[in-house]
């Protein structure tokens, strides 16, 4: 495989790198696609180089150039497309040998690195032909600035601030200049398809049975993360000057800053691999809702700090109106942003509710599509976080949206972001190996960074035992201490906090907190995404627990609850847990929203009181009405949402009218169900222990394997 | 104070990106607007308006109110500065503003009478694209659909003809509306209305090349959902996609002629140094594209990649993304090389796909195309009103009308006589016609013109190139159905169901009469390619096809072995049937069936010439009678719906 690398990237630059002998078999259409493209190169630029020698010989020097810096563009997205089909072709390797130890989305690290250092050593430092111009005469930069030069007009378009000290550095080396991106393409193009997707595929039923777990973990846990990790970088920091290591300023809120960052956490390669194993459903739910709300959390508490700016002089000292007004922004940006995400959401599920659309199904993935990107482009002009208002879209559409669908959009939409997601977090991974050789102002201090990875670690301590503690004393179904270690352990660091940190890095401590970022998503997502497996062993996890097999679509609800026995029996347990504020809004879902938005759920008419009529009978779809018959009602909306929780309320709703009666009987079913389930349960355990072992040894027995090739 | 300035600055930046998000959340809104309507049309069975009108018109109307609605702000950014020190024009430039320095990057250059507008609404120079985002991002996705689903039975039954039409037709399309235009420009200099020198004979020559991109979405579109006759449709999708390839192509050799001395004088080195420049370009990114196409199919067929059809789909999208930036980089034409490799990707790649893949590829592709199509129209009409530089000129315009017509004309009647003289079966008048009336321009004329508007000759094409495609796609797009009930031409041939129905007996023979009259137009070099194909190409690639191992002489096995994969030598005969229903490629049948059975082939086409020419031509008509009738009911029925809004 070592020599494949070597030979890609050369075919991606096609300046002609002579080619490796070695090559393997499935490369060498790539190597001969490569031959091809340089022996037309040479001939495009032969006779290009026929064409200069005309009368317009300026002209066509500016020409050239622009064709030259797009013919470049190119090539460096090229680099990356080519990285990504390799990544690609890998991990079907790794998939298919069923190798667990690394994640696709740390092969794309690699290969990135690899490239990176091919780019950084490999390539001529050709001078930049840039001046220095000093203008005196204006007092801001415009984005748009017309220059006369000798005569002639050029137009430019402004780039970005430079800090005075680096100069220098831009004019290092074109090309490696050429595959730095615009740190806004994270955050405009590449992360809201990620969070998009994420909300979008959020198991609903686990997510919201464990709803007041995920919410704690994630505001308060972030929170609680954030300021020790702040806190402890502050004591570094001061170490740090006292050694005399420091050569810049670098302040307190710079240091919450970067606890703020790189508390968003991204296990998605133990998700991955607790999708694969089918490891416990509930700790799944709690690992992925946290990390998604938690993006959400630190993203928005991370620019609440930067707007922190205390009056008067003394501009870091601790100042409690500041303070409030941060917190005043954090809490308003965070919730104009759901607002927007939902407000958006439900407008999508009007829509597609109340025209006929999906006839079309082209159509209605189109508008599907446009409806969620433009809720991140109107929180973004609104002044709110685009990819807050995204992941919450994502939310209700698939909360309510999906159910409109038609059969051919649902999976249309799901693959489509599928699709886009796995592109842009492989992007973005291949991108952050790149960074580490090619971003130029890398300021590595070790200091800091083992700093940064003790802090880490106690600050995902500090978030995930106490908050657990407290937990467990509300909670029925406890946080097992091995669930409790594991979530420890999944504290991985990915690409909110990459984005995020590659955001702003005009200072020398954001550069600082750059390279720190970077170096813990590579530590992370290598020693701790590979660790995932032996852990769950370890920790005896229960894993062969299929999600989605669990509660079969029988047409008999008497069938239903026997085989959903654990789950409902959990479900009623949580519902004990998140007390009544859930169940209020649970049921004013169920009665109120579902109706109005989806073609699910009883008719408004019997919900709404009467007074109301006329507006229930108009917002109520036909379909309601025919198939009124409960069981098949009840049916579709099983199939459909998959939320046992709607499913026993509507059980409740439907069969008795609001008597409270069948509810109680129901439950006492379900509590008759548990004791033979728990049985029953652990047998599963014992079996899925046993498949989870094998396979495990099937890892280790393919180690040395992929270690040779 | 560094603090403040640097909060500035982020709060500059945050109002840059703000602008940029209100911009792009317009277009969504106009294209989910689009939506919305073209779902009531279609509910509604209209047909005069098609999705890509739509998009123009709400274009318009977002233009109109942008233009005299917002007030102009931003005045300062028009001022010119002069720099003493700068003797050329740098890719970067450093400015240093009161100890900050900021980076600008170089855009474009500006030709003096073009600053002006520059300081007029920031708003409208917001909404102006950078039209390589159009080369780049917008045509791509939807040449690569075209090509992707091409049909390719009718395709290659028809490619003979097609291939004229798009090549010899285009060229000669090129060259009648150069000459037409260069006669107004003539006038219009007699006339004063423009001066001397401006308005070369290479200047017509583009606005010829670029006006000969057909684009008949509209058209197509309606004979998709009326199931017009196949052959028609096959001969203008084709023509229309490969015509695109050319134009662009032609276009980009014609702005490359550059005779040594006289720069309108006519040079013979200069002449066939475009000439070659075309073919090699042409060459190039065909070669391009079909090697990634190749790549990708052998990836596929090697690798068991269609266990995961996610990666997959990934796969597929970047390699063909790939084809398109590596002829960019190689300084061909990426657009070309995407086609092919579309064209190529659906015959072999689409076998090896799992049948998810099939559904997933083909749904992204279209899902783009749709999306990237109709922001193309939606911007066409908002660049109408927001476009600073737009150069109306009655007379010039009057003459591409004019142009475009007699040029069309000479295309479409002589090449079809001439083919008719070689086909057996011939293109009757009424194709004729609907050919003729079908000449639309659409996103690629567009395109090519916006991508150089600096000097004055290039912004009166511009305009007029967006007028010619408002007329068209309205006027014509609109007129087709009733052009269809006109021209007498069959509809509601069902292609699929065609196939589907009897795949056995009497299908074959009809398909097979098809067949043979192609065989007999498109002689023996057509023949040897699908020979070639069916018994290397496809086992090599595809899973499909006879073995390698038979196919290739002896001394060869080893390596027949390694490439036949182990499908191929399974089931032969199942194959078949797989085949016909999967690629609906009955040319490949047929060949198969040859190969098959190798001992008795002269004997079978002697069959089926006998079996074949009475029954199905009966039935033809027969069907064609009952399609008309129900299509006329239809019509009957928009007409009085039409009546009664």
């Amino acid at each position: 495989m070592e020599s494949g690398d070597a030979a890609r990237p050369g075919s991606g630059r096609a300046t002609g790198a002579p080619p490796p002998r070695l090559l393997l078999l499935p490369l060498l259409p790539l190597l001969l696609g490569r031959g091809l493209r340089v022996a037309a190169a040479a001939s495009a630029s032969s006779s290009g180089a026929a064409a200069e020698d005309s009368s317009a010989m300026e002209e066509l020097a500016t020409e050239k150039e622009a064709e030259e810096s797009h013919r470049q563009d190119s090539v460096s997205l090229l680099t990356f497309i080519l990285l990504l089909t390799l990544t690609i072709l890998t991990i079907w390797l790794f998939k298919h040998r069923r190798v667990r130890f690394l994640h696709e989305t740390g092969l794309a690290m690699i290969y990135g690195l690899i490239v990176g250092v091919i780019l950084r050593y490999g390539t001529p430092a050709t001078s930049g032909r840039d001046k220095s111009l000093s203008c005196t005469q204006e007092d801001r930069a415009f984005s748009t600035l017309l220059v006369n030069v000798s005569g002639k007009f050029f137009e430019y378009t402004l780039k970005g601030e430079i800090s005075p000290g680096k100069i220098n550095s831009v004019e290092q080396n074109d090309m490696l200049r050429k595959v730095t991106f615009d740190p806004e393409v994270f955050f405009n193009i590449l992360l809201p398809p990620i969070i998009f997707h994420a909300g979008y595929s959020l198991k609903k039923r686990h997510f919201f049975r464990n709803l007041g777990s995920i919410l704690a973990y994630a505001f308060l846990g972030t929170a609680v993360s954030c300021f020790i990790i702040g806190n402890l970088m502050y004591g570094v920091v001061k170490l740090m000057k006292i050694m005399g290591q420091l050569s810049d300023k670098f302040y307190y809120t710079d240091c919450l800053f970067f606890g703020a960052i790189i508390s968003a956490t991204d296990p998605v390669t133990v998700l991955a691999i607790f999708n694969e194993l089918h490891a416990d459903v509930d700790l799944y739910a709690l690992l992925f809702g946290e990390s998604v709300l938690n993006d959400a959390v630190a993203i928005v508490l991370s620019s609440s700090i930067v707007a922190y700016q205390p009056a008067g002089l003394n501009t870091h000292a601790f100042d409690a109106a500041a303070f409030f007004k941060s917190v005043g922004i954090f809490l308003g940006i965070f919730s104009g942003s759901f607002t927007m995400g939902a407000v958006t959401g439900v407008v999508t599920a009007l829509v597609t509710k109340f025209t006929k659309l999906h006839c079309f199904p082209l159509l209605e993935t189109a508008l599907f599509f446009l409806m969620s990107w433009s809720t991140f482009l109107l929180a973004e002009a609104c002044g709110f976080t685009g990819v807050v208002a995204v992941l919450f879209c994502g939310i209700t559409q698939a909360h309510y949206t999906y159910n409109n669908l038609s059969v051919e959009s649902r999976s249309r939409t799901k693959q489509l972001f599928e699709v886009l997601h796995f592109l842009a977090e492989n992007f973005i991974f291949s991108y952050m190996g790149l960074a580490l050789f090619t971003f130029q102002k890398h300021v590595f201090s070790p200091i800091f960074i083992i700093g940064a990875f003790v802090a880490i670690f106690l600050g995902r301590a500090a978030h995930i035992y106490p908050l657990s503690f407290f937990l467990n004393l509300g909670r029925r179904h406890k946080i097992g201490w091995n669930f409790q270690h594991m979530m420890m352990f999944s504290g991985l660091r990915g690409a909110m906090a990459f984005a995020l940190a590659i955001r702003d890095t005009a200072s020398y401590a954001r550069q600082m907190m750059f390279t720190t970022t970077l170096l813990i998503v590579f530590f992370t997502v290598w020693i701790i995404g590979g660790g995932t497996t032996p852990m769950l062993s370890w920790l005896n996890i229960r894993v062969g627990v299929d999600p989605d097999q669990d509660p079969p679509p029988n047409n008999d609800s008497f069938q239903v609850l026997q085989g959903d026995g654990p789950d409902s029996a959990r479900g009623n347990r949580t519902k004990q847990e998140s007390a009544w504020i859930f169940r209020l809004w649970y049921s004013f879902d169920h009665n109120y929203l579902k109706p109005i938005l989806t073609h699910s759920g009883p008719p408004l008419t019997t919900t709404l009181p009467a007074w109301c009529g006329l507006l229930a009978r108009c917002l109520t779809s036909p379909q309601v009405y025919d198939n009124q018959e409960p069981l098949r009602e009840e049916d579709s909306d099983f199939i459909l949402t998959e939320g046992d929780l709607t499913l026993t309320y509507g059980d409740s709703t439907v069969t008795a009218n609001g008597s409270s009666s069948s509810h109680t009987a129901s439950t006492s079913l379900e509590g008759s169900r548990r004791t033979k389930s728990s049985s029953e349960e652990v047998l599963e355990r014992d079996l899925g222990m046993g498949d989870q072992k094998m396979s495990s040894r099937g890892t280790r027995l393919v180690f040395p394997l992929e270690d040779n090739a | 104070t560094e603090r403040q300035s640097r909060i500035m600055s982020e709060k500059d930046e945050y109002q840059f990106q703000h602008q940029g998000a209100v911009e792009l959340l317009v277009f969504n809104f106009l294209l989910i607007l689009t939506i919305l309507t073209i779902w009531l049309f279609k509910n509604h069975r209209f047909r005069f308006l098609h999705e890509t009108g739509g998009a123009m018109v709400y274009g318009l109307i977002m233009g109109l109110i942008l233009r005299y609605a917002t007030a102009p702000t931003d005045i300062e950014s028009g001022t010119v500065y002069d720099c003493v020190k700068l003797t050329f024009s740098p890719s970067t430039l450093l400015v240093n503003i009161t100890d900050q320095v900021y980076e600008y990057k170089y855009k474009r250059e500006i030709s003096q009478h073009n600053i002006n507008p520059h300081q007029g609404n920031a708003i409208l120079e917001k909404m102006t694209f950078d039209p390589e985002i159009f080369f780049n991002v917008l045509l791509p996705p939807i040449i690569f659909h075209a090509g992707y689903s091409l049909k390719k039975r009718h395709f290659f039954q028809n490619l003979g003809s097609i291939l004229t039409y798009a090549f010899l037709g285009t060229a000669i399309s090129c060259i009648v509306i150069g000459l037409i235009m260069y006669g107004f420009v003539k006038a219009m200099i007699h006339a004063g209305q423009l001066k001397n020198g401006d308005f070369h004979f290479t200047d017509c020559l583009f606005f010829g090349s670029l006006m000969s991109a057909t684009d008949p979405v509209t058209v197509l579109a309606i004979f998709h959902e009326l199931h017009v006759d196949l052959d028609l449709y096959t001969l203008l999708f084709g023509e229309s996609v490969l015509n695109d390839a050319v134009a662009i192509v032609l276009t980009y050799s014609i702005s490359i002629y550059s005779p040594k001395e006289n720069p309108n004088a006519f040079d013979a080195a200069a002449f066939f140094q475009s000439v070659g420049n075309f073919l090699g370009i042409f060459a190039g990114s065909f070669a391009m594209g079909s090697a990634y196409a190749v790549i990708t199919a052998l990836l596929t067929k090697f690798t068991k990649l269609c266990e995961f059809p996610m990666l997959e789909t990934g796969l597929f999208f970047l390699l063909s993304w790939s084809a398109f930036l590596s002829a960019e980089a190689a300084g061909l034409t990426g657009i070309v090389a995407v086609l092919f490799c579309g064209v190529t990707q659906a015959h072999y790649t689409y076998n090896n796909l799992s049948s998810d893949s099939k559904i997933r590829t083909k749904q992204l592709f279209e899902f783009m195309n749709f999306l990237a199509e109709n922001v193309i129209f939606c911007y066409m009409g908002l660049a109408l009103f927001t476009f600073q530089n737009h150069i109306f000129n009655a007379f010039f315009i009057l003459g591409a009308f004019l142009a475009i017509f007699v040029a069309r004309a000479c295309n479409i009647y002589p090449l079809s006589f001439l083919l008719n003289l070689g086909r057996k079966q011939k293109i009757p008048w009424n194709f004729q016609h609907m050919m003729m009336f079908s000449g639309l321009r659409g996103a690629i004329a567009f395109a090519l013109a916006i991508r150089n508007t600096e000097s004055q000759p290039k912004q009166m094409m511009f305009t007029t190139t967006l007028l010619l495609v408002f007329f068209t796609v309205w006027v014509f797009g609109g007129g087709t159905t009733p052009m269809l009930t006109w021209l007498q031409i069959r509809v509601g041939v069902d292609l699929d169901e065609n196939l589907k129905e009897d795949p056995s007996s009497q299908h074959q023979e009809a398909n097979n009469l098809d067949k043979n009259t192609t065989k007999a137009e498109s002689a023996r070099l057509f023949r040897m390619w699908y020979g070639f194909d069916h018994k290397y190409l496809k086992p090599i690639l595809t899973h499909s096809g006879p073995p390698l191992t038979t196919t290739l002489p002896e001394w060869c096995g080893p390596i027949s072995r390694l490439l036949t994969s182990p499908q191929a030598y399974g089931e032969q005969l199942k194959d078949d049937d797989v085949e016909c229903i999967v690629n609906q490629d009955e040319l490949a049948i047929h060949y198969q069936e040859q190969a098959s059975s190798p001992c008795s082939p002269p004997a079978r086409l002697g069959l089926d010439q006998k079996a074949s020419p009475q029954t199905p031509g009966k039935e033809n008509i027969y069907e064609g009678d009952l399609g008309l009738g129900g299509y006329e009911l239809k019509l009957e029925q928009t007409s009085g719906q039409s009546q009664l809004n």
